[in-house]
């Protein structure tokens, strides 16, 4: 579905990301495993078309990617659940969500039916519907953001560092939610720093160190990794 | 009473002028970071589009400002195509002169097509009429109502509608807004097209009463920058309420202190909120 042949990113002399290479596939749930600053956002960044490619080519349902516009990315079907996640903060959370389907204005009824779905992932969002998404915890802020990301109908969600700073009785519910939007037919690309909880979870995975993939393989080979173990697991 | 009455209604048209200036403005600012300081050039093309067409077709004053509306909306949005958007990602005091170069350019080309005199518009609503014993021409009562009107449909514009919405997410969160599918053009465009249509409306309901020349723009936009400033850098509450409070400090202060000093007011205005309250009276958001 996804896939990024020798992907290489620089901002002027700097490069961040040299000859990536990633493949997912439908119905896939792969991880980006790397500590902060390994090009975990710049490969989602990239994907999503906020950031454009020097040299390789980046591959979505077959078809050549490179270059197009963020809003061209999501009306092709991807979405991404940003690092910092960057909400509208004045607006409600129903306003936010309702943002999320900008690419499906003109489809009302089908709106209405993503936003009950995404309700009915997160109740806690129903009830705080009308407040100010600024106002919210930052596990509900979190929920806002995979609910926007989602309400865009997306055939792949990438989701970046969704458990960051959370209260570990969320993390585990944050994960097993991410779980339910895949095993409900989404394409899921995650970056984390918890390895742990992210390799139970996924089908796939890849190790993300200074800009490059240095290791990919099953969840389970990674698991018992010895370097993975030392370097993200703590084993 | 009466003399305060009626600087109260003169503090409100003049207020209304400056609003609906100022919110064209802010809204630039807030959502693309420039500094307009060609928005004084839509509202002295405004000012003469409208003019002209009254006086070459003899059509109602309203198809006239309707006219006027949708050129300088059109007019806008090749400023920001041709002019702004090319600058996009060049240091920031590019765009500063360039809108600098706008203005000399079409003070220089409206002098040139409609010379340099003096003109007056001349509407049908120059018959005075008496509210609550004070006299003034109905034109001021509908600079008054037309700019609430305005403001009232493009809150609901920006709250209510997708399409407004996403003019808001952008000031709010620029990458956020990219990631959900907003067009960054499309929003420049539009925002770009509401400034010039709400700096055409300014100088068409506004010229009836200070007349029509090339350098109408110079004094209002000083004055939108104050109210912007004053408001907050971005903030439409913020422009409304500094745009009123402005109109009426003016009046006010022409009236009872002395009305050589009338222009000077709003820079005083200026240093004192900025003294007291230096991001302005609504340091955040654009509602």
């Amino acid at each position: 579905m996804l896939k990024l042949t020798d992907v290489t990113v620089r901002f002027g002399a700097f490069e961040a990301l040299t000859k990536v290479n990633i493949e997912v596939k439908e119905g896939e749930l792969v991880v980006l495993l790397g500590a902060n600053g390994a090009g975990k956002s710049t490969i989602f960044n990239a994907i999503s078309g906020l950031y454009k490619p020097a040299a390789g080519e980046i591959e979505f349902i077959g078809k050549r990617v490179n270059g197009y516009s963020p809003d061209r990315m999501v009306k092709e079907g991807t979405s991404q659940c940003p690092e910092g996640k960057k909400l509208f903060p004045d607006m409600t959370v129903q306003q936010n969500l309702m943002m999320g389907g900008f690419v499906h204005r003109r489809h009302k009824d089908q709106l209405k039916t993503s936003l009950e779905e995404v309700y009915e992932l997160f109740p806690i969002l129903r009830e705080k519907k009308e407040h100010a998404a600024g106002s919210l915890s930052g596990g509900q802020q979190q929920m806002v953001a995979i609910g926007r990301a989602l309400m865009a109908r997306p055939k792949l969600i990438m989701m970046d560092e969704p458990s960051i700073g959370l209260a570990p009785l969320i993390v585990e519910q944050m994960f097993s939610i991410i779980r339910k939007i895949n095993e409900s037919g989404t394409t899921v690309l995650l970056a984390e720093q918890n390895a742990n909880a992210a390799l139970k979870i996924a089908d796939r995975g890849y190790v993300i160190e200074n800009g490059s993939v240095v290791l990919q393989g099953s969840s389970k080979e990674l698991f018992h990794n010895d370097a993975i173990r030392q370097a993200y697991i703590g084993a | 009473m009466e003399l305060f009455l009626q600087q109260v209604f003169n503090g409100l048209t003049l207020g209304s002028v400056y609003t609906l200036v100022a919110i064209g403005l802010t809204l630039v600012f807030g959502i693309l970071h420039i500094p307009n300081f060609a928005h004084g050039a839509l509202y002295l093309i405004g000012g003469y589009v409208t003019l002209v067409v009254m006086q070459s077709t003899g059509v109602h004053y309203f198809i006239a400002i309707l006219a006027s509306i949708l050129v300088v909306a059109a007019l806008g949005v090749l400023m920001e195509r041709l002019v702004f958007n090319p600058l996009r990602n060049s240091p920031p005091i590019h765009d500063k002169i360039a809108a600098i170069g706008l203005v000399l350019f079409f003070e220089a080309l409206v002098q040139l097509i409609w010379g340099t005199e003096y003109q007056r518009m001349i509407t049908p609503f120059d018959n005075n009429i008496s509210i609550a014993g004070v006299s003034m021409t109905s034109q001021r009562i509908l600079v008054i109502v037309v700019a609430v009107v305005t403001v009232f449909l493009l809150t609901l514009f920006l709250k209510k509608t997708m399409i407004g919405a996403s003019i808001m997410a952008m000031a709010q969160n620029r990458e956020g807004a990219f990631l959900v599918g907003i067009n960054a053009n499309a929003v420049a465009m539009m925002t770009f097209a509401i400034s010039g249509a709400l700096a055409a409306l300014a100088a068409s309901l506004a010229s009836p009463i200070n007349l029509v020349f090339p350098a109408m723009g110079h004094l209002v936009i000083l004055k939108a920058f104050v109210v912007v400033i004053i408001g907050g850098m971005g903030s439409i509450p913020g422009a409304i309420v500094a745009g009123l409070l402005l109109g009426m400090t003016e009046s006010m202060g022409a009236t009872y202190i002395s009305n050589d000093y009338k222009d000077m007011i709003a820079f005083l205005l200026l240093i004192v909120i900025m003294t007291v309250r230096p991001k302005g009276l609504f340091a955040k958001g654009v509602y």
